[in-house]
C-alpha cells in the first residue's frame, strides 16, 4: 500500500497539468497515423529535460498511457490503425464507425480501454515481484514458440477462406524477412532500394489498412459520392457503460489475455490485441458477427492493449530490463535524469518511482474522461464526404508513412503494399492475417537463430527447444490451436455444403 | 472574387520569397536531423539525445538536433541508407560506431565504408566489459576463462551483434586466452544481450560499461573484467583490465560514438560543424547529464577521429581476416 | 456475389508466381544460414498457393467478389494521382506542394459537384488549404518532420 502515500505527488500544480497535458497530447499524437506509442513518448524526451525527474516521468507515462488508447481514434474513424496495438480495433470499430456508430464505438474503445489499464496498472502496483520472476523464465525458446502460437491463429483471424488467410500469412511472414538478415546480415529479395532497410511495420500498417480503403472510396465514382451523407446519432455515456457491463466476457478475455501477453518481453505489445480479439471471438456464441462491426471485438482489443501497458513496465521498472520498444524508450528518460530502474529506483527515488505508477492511474481515468468528451465530435469526421475523406486518408497516410523514419522509401512502399493488398482483398485476402505474418516473422525468426546457437553450445536443439515444462506447454497450446482450427474449419465447411445442398 | 484570388497570389508569393531567402542565409538555417543506427532507448540513442540536448543554444549552433531512428541489422540498415539516400547537404548527419561500420564495411555486403562518411566530432567511449549474473559460480575472470578452458565451446557469451564492438571483444579474448568460447549475438542491442545474462541463458555476456555499471548499481549483475588499457576511474575502478588479469587483449573493441556526414558534403559545411560540435558536446549541461547517466565522455577533435579511424580500419582489417 | 472463374485463375495464378519466385530465391541465393527460414516459409507458402490455385481452377474458390469493370475505371485516375505524387511529385515539388496538388486533384475528380460551377471550386480550394494547413501545423511545427523539400516545399 506504499503507493497511496505518494498520491499527493501527482496533484502538485505542475505535475497535474502536465499529466493533463500528456494525457491530452498523447490522446492527438496517438491518434495521427504513422506516431506510434514509441515514437510519441521519444518525441517527449526532450521536454523533460527541463524537468524534475519525477514531473519528466508523469509526462511520459501520461503520454504511453494516452497514445495507445488514441491509437483507436484513427483505426476506428479512419481505419488506419495508429500502431499494431490497434489493428484489431480498425477491424470492428471500422465498420461500426461506416454504419454511422462511431461514437458509439469510440466510446466503448474508451471505457475498456480505461478499464483494461487501470487494471494493468493495479497488477504493476501489487504483483510486480512475481511478475519480474515471470518474465525472466521466457528465454528464447519459450519465445520461439510463443511465435509459433501466434502463427497458428492466423489462419482464423478476419478471413473469410481459412487457405486464404493462411496465404495472407505466409505473403506477410514473407515480407518480414525482406532486406538485410539480423544475424549475418546477409541481402535478401532486397529488389529495389527501397526495401534494403526491410519492411518497417507502421508504414506497412498503415498501406495496408487505409490504401485498399481509398481505393475502395475511389471505386464508387463521382455520381455515387454524395448519397452516403450518415447521420451520428448522439451516444449516451449511461447506454455506453451499460453495454460495456453487458459484454463482460470480451472485457475480462482482453483484460487477462493482455496482461499475461504485456509482460512477455519483446512479444507482449505488438500482439496483445489481436491475440485477444481472436479469443474473443472463438469464446463468443455469436462468431459470425466479428469484423462486420461487433463491439465486442472493440472492447476485447482495446482492453488488451491497455491491460498491456502496466505489466509491459515490470520488466524494466524491477530488473532494468525493457521489455518493449517504448519501455526502451522510457529507459532512456529516466538514465539522462540520472535514475536507474532495478531496486535502486524503489529504494533510493521512491518517490520518483511511485509518482510514475500513480500518474499512470489517474492518467488513465482522464484518459477516458477526455476521449468520451470529444468522441461524439470526433465522430463526426467519419461524415465527411467521401472524396474528401479518400483525399484526406491519402495525404495522411503518406505524411504518416514518412514521419516514421523520416524516409522516402517507406512512402514507397506504403503505397505498394496498399495497392497490391486492394486487389488481394478482392480475391478473399485479408489484412490482419498478413500483418500477423509480419509482426511475427522476425520473432521466430530471431528467437530460433539466437536458440540454436545457445543450444549447440549445450545439449543440442532438440533437448533446448523441446524439454522444460514451460516449453511443453507452449507446444501444447499451439498443438491446441492447430487442432481448434482445423476442427472449426471442418464444421463450418460441413455446415456450409449442408446449406449449398439445401438451397 | 478577385480581391480573394488576389489575396492568395500574394500570400503564395510572400512565402516563396520566404523560402528563397531562407536558402541565401548561413548554414545552419533549420533543424538539423541525426540518423541513429541503432533503436529508441539504446544506449548510442540516448546518448545522441543528450550530447545534442544544447545545439539550439545561439551560440552552439543556432538550430535544434532533432534524432531519426533507422534501426536494423546491427546499424547495417541506417548507415547504408545515409551512405546511398541522405543528402550531403549538412542537414542530415549520423551517429557512428566505431569499430561496428569499419568491421561490417571490411566484412562486405554493405555500401559503406570508411571512405564514404567525413567524421565530425567524437563524444563518447563505451569499452566492452565482460558481466556475469549476481548468482553466477565466476568472480574473477581467471574462473571464466578456465571453465572456458576445460569445457570449449560451451561457456555462452552474448553481445549486441556479428562484427560491433563486442564481437570484436569476444574474438580478442578468445584469441588472448587460447579457450574457445560460443559467441551468442542477440537481436534487440546490448539491452537483449544484458537480458540474456541476468535471466541466465547464457554463462556470460560483453556489454557495454555504461549499461553494465548501471545493471551492477541495480544489484543484477557483476562486471568481471574491462576491455580497455587502463581501468575506469569514474565508474569501475575496482574492476581490473584483462591487461592486467594478464590477457592481451588491448582497447579495440572500445565503442567510439560520434557524428559524422556524407563524404561530398560541402567543405564550409564539415568546417562549421568541426568548431561547433566539440563545443557543444563539452557543454557543462550535456557532461552533468552523461555523468548521472553512468556514460563515459571522450571528446575527440575531427583530426583526432581522422586517425582513430585510420588506425582501427587497420587493426581490424588484420583480426578479422581469417574469418 | 463472387468474381468468375476466370478472375480466381489469374489472381490465384500470380500468388502461385510470386510464391515460385520467393521459392526459387529462398533455395539458390548463400549463405544458406541466413536463408534457413525463407526456406521454411517458401515450402509452406508454394503448397498453400497450388492448393490455393488447384481449387481455383477447380472452381471452388468463392470467397472475394473481384473486381467489377465500372468501379476499376473509377479507380483509374485516382489510383494514377497517387502513385504521381508519391513516387515523383512528392520528392521533386516538396511534400507540402505535391500533397496540396494531389489533394485538391483528388476532391475534384470525385467531387459530384460539376467543373464549371465557381463556387464548388471555391470550396474545394478553400477545404484544401484548411487541410493542409492542419498538416503543416501538425507535422511541421508540432512534430518537426523535415519533410523533402523538393523545388519549393
Amino acid at each position: 500500500m506504499e503507493f497511496l502515500g505518494y498520491f499527493g505527488g501527482v496533484f502538485e500544480p505542475i505535475s497535474f497539468l502536465l499529466l493533463l497535458g500528456g494525457t491530452i497530447g498523447g490522446l492527438i499524437l496517438g491518434a495521427t497515423p504513422g506516431l506510434s506509442p514509441t515514437m510519441a513518448v521519444a518525441l517527449l524526451i526532450p521536454f523533460t529535460f527541463h524537468l524534475q525527474p519525477a514531473q519528466g516521468l508523469i509526462l511520459l507515462g501520461a503520454a504511453y498511457t494516452s497514445t495507445v488508447a488514441g491509437g483507436a481514434v484513427s483505426a476506428i474513424l479512419l481505419k488506419i490503425p495508429g500502431a499494431p496495438a490497434n489493428i484489431a480495433t480498425s477491424l470492428d470499430g471500422n465498420a461500426m464507425a461506416k454504419r454511422g456508430e462511431g461514437a458509439r464505438a469510440l466510446h466503448l474503445s474508451f471505457l475498456a480501454s480505461g478499464v483494461g489499464g487501470v487494471i494493468g496498472v493495479l497488477l504493476l502496483i501489487f504483483m510486480t515481484p512475481i511478475l519480474a520472476q515471470w518474465a525472466l523464465a521466457f528465454s528464447y525458446s519459450h519465445l520461439f514458440w510463443m511465435a509459433i502460437l501466434g502463427v497458428t491463429v492466423i489462419g482464423s483471424l478476419d478471413s473469410k477462406s481459412f487457405v486464404k488467410g493462411l496465404l495472407s500469412g505466409c505473403i506477410g511472414l514473407w515480407l518480414s524477412m525482406i532486406g538485410f538478415d539480423d544475424n549475418l546480415g546477409a541481402q535478401r529479395f532486397i529488389f529495389v532500394d527501397a526495401l534494403a532497410g526491410g519492411i518497417h511495420i507502421i508504414p506497412a500498417l498503415i498501406g495496408l489498412f487505409a490504401i485498399p480503403q481509398v481505393m475502395e472510396m475511389f471505386s464508387k465514382g463521382r455520381e455515387n459520392a454524395a448519397i452516403e451523407a450518415l447521420d451520428v446519432p448522439k451516444q449516451s455515456l449511461i447506454a455506453s457503460i451499460r453495454e460495456l457491463s453487458r459484454s463482460i466476457r470480451s472485457l475480462s478475455i482482453g483484460t487477462i489475455f493482455g496482461s499475461i501477453i504485456g509482460i512477455i518481453p519483446g512479444v507482449g505489445g505488438q500482439i496483445a490485441g489481436l491475440v485477444a480479439y481472436d479469443q474473443a471471438r472463438k469464446f463468443s456464441p455469436h462468431k459470425d458477427k466479428f469484423g462486420k462491426g461487433h463491439p465486442e471485438g472493440i472492447i476485447a482489443a482495446e482492453s488488451a492493449n491497455n491491460a498491456m501497458v502496466g505489466p509491459s513496465l515490470v520488466p524494466l521498472l524491477t530488473l532494468s530490463i525493457p521489455g518493449s520498444p517504448t519501455a526502451a524508450v522510457l529507459l532512456g528518460g529516466l538514465i539522462i535524469h540520472g535514475i536507474f530502474p532495478g531496486s535502486d529506483l524503489f529504494d533510493n527515488h521512491p518517490r520518483v518511482a511511485w509518482t510514475f505508477i500513480n500518474s499512470m492511474l489517474i492518467g488513465q481515468i482522464l484518459m477516458v474522461v477526455f476521449g468520451i468528451y470529444t468522441a461524439t465530435w470526433a465522430a463526426r469526421i467519419a461524415r465527411a464526404p467521401v472524396p474528401i475523406m479518400a483525399a484526406a486518408v491519402m495525404v495522411l497516410a503518406t505524411f504518416g508513412s514518412y514521419s516514421v523514419q523520416q524516409s522516402m522509401g517507406d512512402v514507397y512502399i506504403m503505397l505498394g503494399l496498399g495497392v497490391g493488398m486492394f486487389f488481394l482483398e478482392k480475391f478473399g485476402f485479408s489484412a490482419a492475417p498478413l500483418v500477423l505474418g509480419l509482426i511475427l516473422g522476425p520473432i521466430a525468426e530471431s528467437n530460433f537463430t539466437t536458440g540454436s546457437l545457445i543450444a549447440q553450445a549445450q545439449d543440442g536443439p532438440l533437448i533446448y527447444f523441446m524439454t522444460g515444462p514451460l516449453n511443453m506447454f507452449l507446444i501444447f497450446l499451439v498443438l491446441a490451436s492447430i487442432g481448434y482450427s482445423f476442427w472449426s474449419n471442418m464444421l463450418h465447411n460441413r455446415a456450409a455444403g449442408k446449406a449449398g445442398a439445401g438451397s | 472574387m478577385n480581391k480573394l484570388l488576389k489575396t492568395m497570389v500574394m500570400g503564395v508569393a510572400g512565402l516563396a520569397m520566404t523560402a528563397t531567402a531562407a536558402l541565401a542565409g548561413e548554414y545552419p538555417d533549420r533543424p538539423i536531423g541525426v540518423a541513429v543506427s541503432y533503436g529508441a532507448g539504446g544506449a548510442t540513442d540516448f546518448q545522441a539525445r543528450i550530447v545534442t540536448m544544447v545545439a539550439g543554444n545561439e551560440d552552439i549552433l543556432g538550430q535544434p538536433i532533432y534524432i531519426v531512428n533507422k534501426p536494423g541489422a546491427g546499424g547495417r540498415v541506417g548507415w547504408n541508407w545515409f551512405a546511398t539516400e541522405a543528402d550531403a547537404d549538412g542537414y542530415t548527419l549520423s551517429a557512428y560506431n566505431i569499430p561496428h561500420f569499419v568491421a561490417q564495411s571490411i566484412k562486405g555486403g554493405v555500401q559503406y565504408s570508411a571512405d564514404s562518411f567525413e567524421p565530425i566530432a567524437n563524444w563518447g567511449a563505451d569499452p566492452a566489459v565482460v558481466v556475469v549474473g549476481k548468482d553466477s559460480k565466476f568472480s574473477t575472470i581467471q574462473d571464466l576463462v578456465d571453465y572456458a578452458r576445460d569445457n570449449p565451446g560451451k561457456a555462452t557469451l552474448s553481445g549486441a551483434g556479428l562484427f560491433v564492438g563486442h564481437h570484436i571483444a569476444a574474438l580478442q579474448i578468445e584469441k588472448a586466452t587460447e579457450a574457445k568460447f560460443a559467441y551468442i549475438p542477440t537481436k534487440g542491442g546490448g539491452a537483449a544481450a544484458m537480458k540474456a545474462v541476468i535471466a541466465g541463458d547464457v554463462v556470460a555476456g560483453i556489454n557495454n560499461l555504461s549499461d553494465a555499471f548501471r545493471a551492477r548499481e541495480a544489484g543484477n549483475v557483476k562486471i568481471l573484467a574491462v576491455a580497455d588499457l587502463e581501468r575506469n576511474a569514474e565508474f569501475l575502478p575496482d574492476v581490473p583490465t584483462l591487461l592486467e588479469a594478464g590477457y592481451d587483449v588491448d582497447d579495440s573493441s572500445v565503442n567510439f560514438r560520434g557524428l559524422m556526414v556524407k563524404k561530398g558534403t560541402p567543405q564550409e559545411v564539415i568546417d562549421t560543424l568541426a568548431a561547433k560540435v566539440p563545443e557543444m558536446f563539452a557543454h557543462a549541461r550535456v557532461a552533468k547529464r552523461m555523468k548521472a547517466g553512468g556514460s563515459p565522455m571522450k571528446i575527440m577533435t575531427r583530426a583526432e577521429v581522422q586517425a582513430m579511424w585510420a588506425e582501427r580500419e587497420k587493426f581490424l582489417a588484420e583480426l578479422l581476416k581469417g574469418l | 456475389m463472387t468474381a468468375s472463374r476466370l478472375q480466381h485463375v489469374v489472381s490465384s495464378g500470380v500468388v502461385l508466381m510470386v510464391a515460385a519466385l520467393v521459392a526459387w530465391i529462398s533455395f539458390t541465393q548463400e549463405p544458406a544460414d541466413a536463408f534457413l527460414f525463407p526456406r521454411l516459409i517458401a515450402i509452406f507458402f508454394i503448397s498453400l498457393a497450388g492448393w490455393n490455385f488447384v481449387r481455383a481452377v477447380t472452381g471452388l474458390a468463392k470467397v472475394g467478389e473481384g473486381l467489377d469493370g465500372p468501379g476499376f475505371v473509377n479507380i483509374l485516375p485516382g489510383l494514377l494521382v497517387m502513385i504521381i505524387h508519391v513516387f515523383f511529385a512528392a520528392k521533386t515539388l516538396g511534400f507540402y506542394l505535391a500533397s496540396t496538388i494531389a489533394f485538391l486533384i483528388i476532391f475534384t475528380i470525385y467531387d459530384p459537384a460539376p467543373l464549371s460551377n465557381r463556387n464548388a471550386w471555391i470550396r474545394r480550394i478553400i477545404i484544401t488549404a484548411l487541410f493542409m494547413a492542419v498538416m503543416h501545423a501538425l507535422f511541421a511545427l508540432v512534430l518537426k518532420v523535415q519533410t523533402p523539400r523538393g523545388i519549393w516545399f
